[in-house]
């Protein structure tokens, strides 16, 4: 079943590749209705899935016995949210795409190849199917910021390319360092995760290969200092590419630190632990201090996102029950916030032409509803309880206090500083009077556009005001990664930090 | 068929290359006596090539035959000049499929020379016959016999269309060069000679089994020329100079079909030395050949970032593609050379078909401009292209990925880590120049210039990118069969 969730997007993408180039109107809405599918079974996957640890459905094929490889797949509270969410987003970052007049066919195509190699990267079990989709992921991306975005689009599209396939020679180095040393000790060859989770690793070898796969994923997430390419790639890319982007392609650095590092180099994990931690919080407090001066709302918006992914990085390494549950959970809110507030920013765009913060001022008033839904999704982004943004980020700090308290307040700084950027643009664009004569004429949001954001609201209000809907289902996976740790290491988990059900209450209260 | 008289002579370990030269012979004949439509003269080379697989398969048979009732003696023929082993049998076979591809990709070209033709025809399949001797040889003098029928083939090639003072140049500057490599490498055999006593290369290994050599000064020396000699021929750097000159002025038609053999006959002869004769010696020649392989992985991805057209790109990227194949043989295994050898070949002869359909087959050059908006020009074309040079670069469900991750497996199991990330890091450089060929065809809205491609194109076109994908998605078969096709 699993396999299907990947092969829908490839049949969807093969369906709408066959319509003849001159039935132009018709590519776009047959992409959407296509995309719909994904989602469908993504959601009879949730609906199904049993809160337990360990995988489920997981269908493995042999692709080639003696390199060890294998199409292998399964599917755990960890990754389960993620495929959720890609199968969401998908749809309505294709229906977003109207303004998307030129060469359509090709953008919904490439969409959803897109979003068959983002569900494979969460899904497979296998290292070598991991790094195919990892990397295959690549080529729409690129096609997508370089074919349809603006301006300086080339350049970003490269820059995208080259910094991510640089982390990707790096974690495919490491992948192969593992299955020769899986070969060795095991006299067979194989790439799949629960074989390479046995190889015994001198300490110094597992540092050096913690080091490739979390410089691969912390380009990806993208952590500071590697994360120079993504206000570049937001800027230019068009409003589905950003989306996307951000709420799903981001993630596979997080993902792919919670998912691999943490299982395959506990010992490592926990002595690095508070490097990647400084990393994270040294992204919190910048992101959100180069947010505040960014003149360009979407840029603002692509910098917000280096710091809540930070809280995100510091979650998965702060190695408690509450800090992972929120790393996951908030994997999924950051998607569903930022995804939304990339719409808008969007959508803004498409009337404009425009995101300079400096040309809008009292949008409040000509466009009420845009102004409304913006509003919402800066709330949910700064964490107001109640919106999503609120469970993880404070299941995060209250989760890492335990291990890295210094870390944690310092990070807690970076809340007030969303606060102060987000609140700040938002005075700017929609406060004040609309002075200037093309904002007085702006025409508020389309029936279409209010229906894409209303689901991704529904979402947050759901989330942030009963998260265990999400939570229920993560937990016993966190909690199997975190007692993997504990068996491998002479790390404890700190009182209070083990005590996951309390702290999934705690997250109930608002 | 021919029956076999005595025992010493096995004419079965040379049927494809009879095969071979007497098609080459049968084209001029034909030529000369009835000067028949090209297409006729065509239709005899794809009978000759045909009747030589067909031979292979046979050869392949037999091989297996002996190998398992261990008869090993019965594949050696001609009194140890030529071996039927696997290898060599593999080699030949994707010698004479690419011979044939790159022949239909030339065939524009071929069908402009007019009479000409025939020759041109005549000189691929006798280039084909001397890098099919060579990589089936086991003697160094047969070695060099079949490199040299080979290269001075591709000379000629090179300078098919001598009109163009490009092609005349570029074919002076690959005689001038390539003749002076043999030089090297028969220098090499005979101090290799002077210090064994031996030519032949299962001789070679034996004689390291039983002597313990205390001073190898000589025979090092003499390896070292052959791998210089060698390195020439599959355009290692430092002795790549000649490649983007050659690559950019010979004509458009035949230069894929040039590279790709030279490469693939080379590649398998520097195995069979290295891998075969001296194995005991690798203390000395494996870092020579990580060293070599760094070298042309950083020489050949850097410099081909900065280059304007297209050819001399193919150019650079195959220098750093030789550097990614010897990393096969610091793995000191075969399988993953091969493989990488065969796929590489064919998206080399897929991209030169596209170079020729762009730029004109018997063109000289071919600038970076030419390629703009190719993707809107003729969408599969530039499709097909996107996907060869993604096959090129190793990315994922591309043989290239397939090909990559095999040898860099086997090189990191021999302990050559480091050698392993240096490839990373070039292939990441590669990225880049292969992108702007994509940035070029994609990202580019020039509409003007209707691309024609003819129907011979097409079919090159179509087998080398569902070769490519194939091999990427179900590569199976293929390294099966690589894994079986070890030498001696």
């Amino acid at each position: 079943m699993l396999t299907w969730l990947i092969a829908l997007p490839v049949i969807a993408a093969a369906i709408v590749a066959l319509v003849p180039r001159r039935l132009k109107e018709l590519h776009l809405p047959l992409g959407v209705a296509l995309a719909v599918l994904p989602l469908a079974l993504a959601g009879y996957v949730f609906w199904v899935f049993e809160p337990v640890a360990g995988y489920q459905f997981v269908s493995t094929a042999v692709w080639y016995e003696p390199w060890g490889i294998s199409w292998s797949l399964g599917i755990d509270g960890i990754s389960m949210p993620m495929v959720l969410l890609t199968a969401i987003l998908v749809p309505i970052a294709l229906a977003a795409s109207t303004s998307i007049t030129r060469r359509t066919k090709e953008f919904v195509v490439y969409t959803l190849l897109l979003e068959a190699g983002m569900i494979g990267v969460f899904l497979a079990l296998d290292l070598f199917l991991f790094f195919v989709f990892f990397e295959a992921i690549l080529i729409p991306m690129y096609f997508i910021i370089g074919i349809w975005g603006s301006d300086r689009r080339i350049y970003a599209a490269m820059k995208f390319f080259i910094f991510t396939a640089f982390g990707s020679a790096l974690l495919l180095a490491g992948i192969i360092a593992l299955g020769v040393t899986y070969a060795d000790q095991f006299g067979s060859a194989s790439f799949a995760l629960s074989d390479l989770m046995n190889v015994q690793l001198s300490t110094g070898a597992e540092r050096w290969l913690f080091a490739a796969f979390a410089l691969a994923f912390a380009i990806k997430v993208p952590l500071f200092p590697v994360h120079t390419w993504l206000p570049d790639a937001h800027t230019e890319a068009p409003t589905a590419g950003s989306v996307l982007l951000a709420a799903v392609l981001l993630k596979l650095g997080t993902y792919g630190l919670l998912r691999f590092n943490l299982s395959l180099f506990p010992e490592a994990s926990v002595d690095a632990a508070w490097i990647m931690g400084v990393l994270a919080v040294i992204g919190i407090i910048y992101g959100a201090v180069v947010a505040i001066v960014q003149p360009d709302l979407k840029r603002l918006v692509a910098y917000s996102s280096v710091s809540h992914l930070g809280f995100i990085v510091l979650g998965t390494f702060a190695l408690t029950s509450g800090s992972l549950q929120g790393a996951v959970i908030q994997n999924v809110n950051h998607g569903l916030v930022t995804g939304a507030l990339f719409l808008l920013v969007g959508m803004i765009y498409e009337r404009r032409h425009t995101k300079q913060i400096s040309e809008f001022g009292g949008l409040q008033k000509v466009m009420p509803v845009f102004a409304g839904f913006f509003l919402f999704m800066i709330f949910a982004s700064i964490g107001l309880p109640g919106l999503n943004g609120f469970v993880g980020e404070f299941l995060i700090l209250i989760g890492s206090y335990a291990t890295l308290p210094a870390l944690t307040i310092v990070a807690a700084i970076g809340v007030v500083l969303a606060a102060i950027y987000m609140l700040w643009a938002y005075e700017r664009v929609f406060t004040g009077v609309a002075d200037k004569e093309e904002n007085k004429v702006l025409s508020d949001l389309s029936i279409r556009e209010i229906s894409l954001l209303t689901p991704l609201a529904i979402l947050i209000l759901v989330i942030g005001l009963y998260p265990n809907v999400l939570l229920d289902k993560i937990a016993p996976s966190t909690e199997a990664a975190l007692d993997h740790i504990e068996e491998q290491t002479e790390f404890v988990i700190p009182e209070p930090g083990r005590l996951g059900d309390v702290l999934v209450a705690g997250g109930d209260e608002e | 068929m021919i029956e076999i008289t005595t025992p010493d002579v096995n004419w079965i370990a040379i049927l494809p290359e009879v095969a071979l030269a007497l098609g080459a012979a049968g084209v001029l004949l034909v030529d000369v006596q009835w000067k028949p439509a090209t297409r006729v003269l065509g239709a005899i080379s794809a009978i000759t090539l045909l009747i030589a697989i067909s031979f292979t398969f046979l050869q392949w048979a037999r091989a297996g035959d002996a190998l398992e009732v261990g008869e090993l003696d019965q594949l050696v023929a001609f009194s140890g000049m030529v071996v039927m082993d696997g290898f060599a049998v593999f080699g030949r076979l994707v010698l004479l499929v690419m011979a044939g591809l790159g022949l239909l990709a030339g065939w524009r070209l071929v069908e402009s020379l007019d009479r000409r033709g025939a020759e041109a025809i005549a000189l691929v399949l006798l280039a084909t016959t001397g890098f099919s001797i060579m990589v089936a040889s086991n003697n160094l003098v047969m070695m060099f016999l079949g490199l040299e029928i080979g290269s001075i083939s591709l000379y000629v090639l090179a300078g098919l269309t001598r009109e163009k003072t490009k092609a005349d140049e570029a074919a002076m500057k690959y005689f001038l060069l390539g003749s002076f490599a043999s030089a090297i490498f028969v220098y090499g055999v005979a101090l290799l000679y002077a210090g064994t006593g031996e030519l032949e290369i299962l001789a070679i290994r034996q004689f390291f089994t039983a002597v313990i050599v205390t001073r190898p000064a000589v025979i090092l020396i003499g390896l070292a020329l052959i791998i210089v000699g060698l390195g020439f021929k599959v355009s290692a750097a430092p002795f790549h100079s000649w490649a983007p000159d050659v690559y950019q002025g010979a004509p458009a038609g035949v230069v894929g079909y040039m590279a790709a053999m030279a490469k693939i006959a080379g590649f398998l002869a520097i195995t069979r030395i290295l891998l075969r004769g001296v194995p005991q010696l690798d203390d000395s020649w494996l870092p020579l050949i990580a060293g070599l392989s760094a070298l042309s992985m950083l020489v050949g991805s850097i410099i081909a970032l900065v280059q304007s057209d297209v050819r001399r790109m193919l150019a650079y990227s195959g220098v750093a593609h030789a550097g990614f194949i010897l990393t096969g043989i610091v793995g000191g295994a075969t399988t993953g050379m091969l493989f990488y050898v065969t796929v590489y070949a064919l998206q080399l002869i897929g991209a030169f078909a596209v170079v020729a359909v762009v730029s004109g087959p018997s063109s000289s050059g071919s600038p970076i401009d030419e390629y703009r908006g190719l993707a809107r020009r003729s969408p599969a074309l530039g499709a097909a292209f996107a996907v060869l040079l993604l096959g090129m670069a190793g990315l994922p469900l591309t043989s290239g990925f397939v090909a990559k991750f095999g040898v860099f497996s086997e090189a990191w199991a021999n302990g050559y880590g480091w050698l392993v990330i240096v490839a990373l890091l070039a292939s990441v450089i590669a990225f880049a120049f292969y992108l702007r060929v994509i940035v070029a065809m994609y990202m580019d809205e020039t509409e003007e210039g209707k691309v024609v491609v003819s129907l011979t194109a097409r079919w090159v076109l179509t087998l080398a990118v569902v070769g490519t994908v194939l091999a990427g998605i179900l590569p199976a078969p293929l390294i099966d069969l690589a894994a079986d096709a070890f030498p001696l």
